[in-house]
């Protein structure tokens, strides 16, 4: 059996579902993010299997971009939690119940 | 194949000048911060200003001349790039609603000292990143544009960082916003995977020469991107964040947040839809029909019952996102109809939010609706210019809201969508309430506890006007309506 592209996008559809189950039930704003990381992957993964398929560079040239700005959400989230830590000494989300109504 | 050359003579910088003057701006005032090291916030609200009004000027001229722009160099940047009024109009409203954010809540930016530099490059950043996303027609483009607007928009909610709400309220806005934009660029990778190609017009093109057997990931990568933008526009039942990001986030910094996004993902939206996906409409017309009349209904029961001034804005934002999903549905000619809407909605919004910022602080996270009781006597100026935005919002006749609003319906009408503008007008009806709630705390319940309404000086006049605009623009609406016609025969 050869490994084609569509298993590739398979995958990458079963990492992408994992990183959205993560948000949903994880609770610590760090594995959060690490889910939100999973799911920008799974992306790019779609990318380069279906660049790959179509015989397409465009597929490869676009991970960059989503690499870029997954490194600029990087620096901005993990500042947000460290500036969260320092007021509250807790990373998880069920602290941050100060707005509701 | 393209080669390099070609794409070199590809490059038109005429066609993002706005952008560029933008980013480079932003450099600007950040330089003069580190440079002078101003005391007051002086020098970089002239040079903001400057660079708002460059900005417009470069989008004016590209706008005079649109006419004899041949469609050869329509499509810049390895067609990436579109120039048309519709992109053009975005960011005449995008670099207004800047400007006036920036004039009304100016006390907030007196108050950030050294971090002032910071906010207002990172408005201007976002401003561009919004405006790159209304204009491009290249789906990571879009994408590109998205999380530059974006990602500078979760450190402005942060910005107030001393404050826990304001870290609250960034984080929420950061997790949540992160997500919807992974779901969106999945989206576009799905896509590309069904069509072969990033770029809307191509897609298009590849779907109207080619019958489709299979179009199932093709639909998932669809319906992906207009979960990621509606998220962004705030469109039940993704506004989850709307409500806490408003009321956490520094009130001078709300009325852009919330503007800037509307307007960049609508009118991407509106591409994506319309000028991409126009051959299977009968697979997106319905769900986004179902994400308008939910966002309609939500929103305005949900706020019909907060005691936030913030919150309740939230949630008619929810709704107002609703009524323009409507007019999206009215095909390409809906445009015209949307791109109103969203002028006049976004003009008021930021009026209001500079009047709750006045009110209630321009750095607090409290503004509850008995805050604004007695703000006929205290202070006239606001109160009356608070309840003309409130009711231009609310759609009364003789106000641009009005226009707006029947202009929307009206297309969906003519779409077929009877059913769904008869939701909108019963959301409408109940919108009516929540709007009126606020005007009568203000004009008829004695006032309570201190008052701590200031406004400045400019901030005042530039209300003024907002709320003056509002009333002219609903009695005499043709210019504008010219205008935005005149751009999608553009």
């Amino acid at each position: 059996m050869t490994v084609t592209p569509g298993w590739y996008m398979t995958l990458a559809a079963v990492l992408f579902a994992i990183g959205l189950l993560g948000i949903l039930v994880r609770r610590n704003a760090l594995i959060m993010f690490m889910c939100v990381e999973l799911m920008l992957n799974a992306v790019n993964l779609t990318f380069v299997a279906a660049g790959r398929a179509l015989g397409l560079i465009d597929g490869q040239v676009s991970v960059f971009f989503v690499l870029v700005v997954a490194a600029a959400e990087v620096v901005i989230g993990l500042a947000i939690i460290v500036a969260v830590f320092r007021q509250r000494s807790s990373a998880s989300v069920d602290e941050l119940s100060g707005l509701s109504g | 194949m393209m080669t390099l050359a070609q794409l070199g003579s590809d490059v038109s910088w005429m066609a993002i000048a706005p952008e560029l003057v933008l980013a480079l701006g932003a450099a600007l005032v950040l330089l003069i911060d580190v440079q002078f090291k101003p005391k007051t916030g002086g020098s970089l609200a002239w040079t903001t200003g400057f660079v708002l009004a460059a900005a417009f000027g470069f989008a004016l001229a590209q706008w005079l001349r649109l006419a004899d722009i041949p469609i050869s160099e329509r499509f810049p940047f390895g067609r990436m790039v579109i120039v048309d009024g519709t992109g053009l109009l975005a960011r005449f409203v995008l670099l207004v609603v800047t400007g006036l954010a920036v004039a009304t809540g100016w006390r907030l930016f007196e108050r950030l000292g050294r971090r002032r530099a910071e906010a207002l490059a990172l408005i201007l950043l976002s401003a561009a990143g919004f405006q790159l996303m209304a204009v491009s027609v290249h789906l990571v483009m879009m994408f590109m544009g998205l999380e530059v607007g974006s990602i500078a928009l979760y450190v402005l909610a942060g910005i107030t960082r001393e404050r826990a709400d304001s870290d609250e309220a960034a984080m929420k806005y950061f997790l949540l916003g992160s997500v919807a934009s992974a779901v969106f660029i999945y989206g576009v990778a799905l896509t590309f995977a069904g069509t072969g190609s990033l770029n809307i017009l191509e897609q298009n093109q590849f779907l109207t020469q080619n019958i489709l057997l299979a179009p199932g990931v093709l639909l998932v990568g669809l319906a992906l991107c207009i979960i990621g933008l509606t998220f962004k526009v705030s469109a039940a039942p993704f506004h989850a964040w709307a409500p806490d990001v408003y009321q956490g986030a520094p009130a001078g910094l709300v009325g852009y947040m919330a503007a800037a996004a509307k307007v960049g993902a609508f009118i991407a939206l509106w591409r994506l839809v319309d000028l991409g996906f126009p051959t299977m409409r009968a697979s997106w017309a319905p769900v986004v029909a179902g994400i308008a009349a939910l966002s309609m209904v939500v929103g305005a029961v949900l706020a019909a019952v907060q005691s936030d001034v913030r919150r309740m804005l939230a949630y008619s934002g929810v709704a107002h996102a609703g009524f323009i999903l409507t007019g999206l549905l009215s095909g390409i000619d809906g445009i015209r109809g949307v791109w109103f809407y969203l002028a006049v909605y976004t003009l008021q919004l930021v009026g209001a939010f500079g009047v709750v910022a006045a009110v209630t602080g321009a750095s607090t996270s409290r503004s509850a609706i008995s805050d604004f009781a007695g703000l006929g006597r205290r202070q006239p100026v606001l109160a009356v210019v608070f309840s003309t935005l409130l009711l231009g919002m609310a759609g009364l006749p003789l106000t641009s809201g009005f226009i707006a609003k029947f202009g929307v319906f009206q297309d969906a009408w003519q779409a077929g969508f009877e059913w769904l503008v008869i939701v909108a007008v019963l959301a409408s009806v109940i919108a009516f309430f929540f709007y009126l709630r606020v005007i009568v705390t203000m004009f008829m319940e004695e006032p309570s506890g201190d008052d701590h309404a200031s406004v400045g000086v400019v901030a005042r006049w530039v209300l003024a006007l907002v709320a003056i605009v509002t009333v002219v623009l609903g009695i005499l609406p043709a210019p504008l309506l010219e205008l935005a016609g005149d751009a999608v025969a553009r």
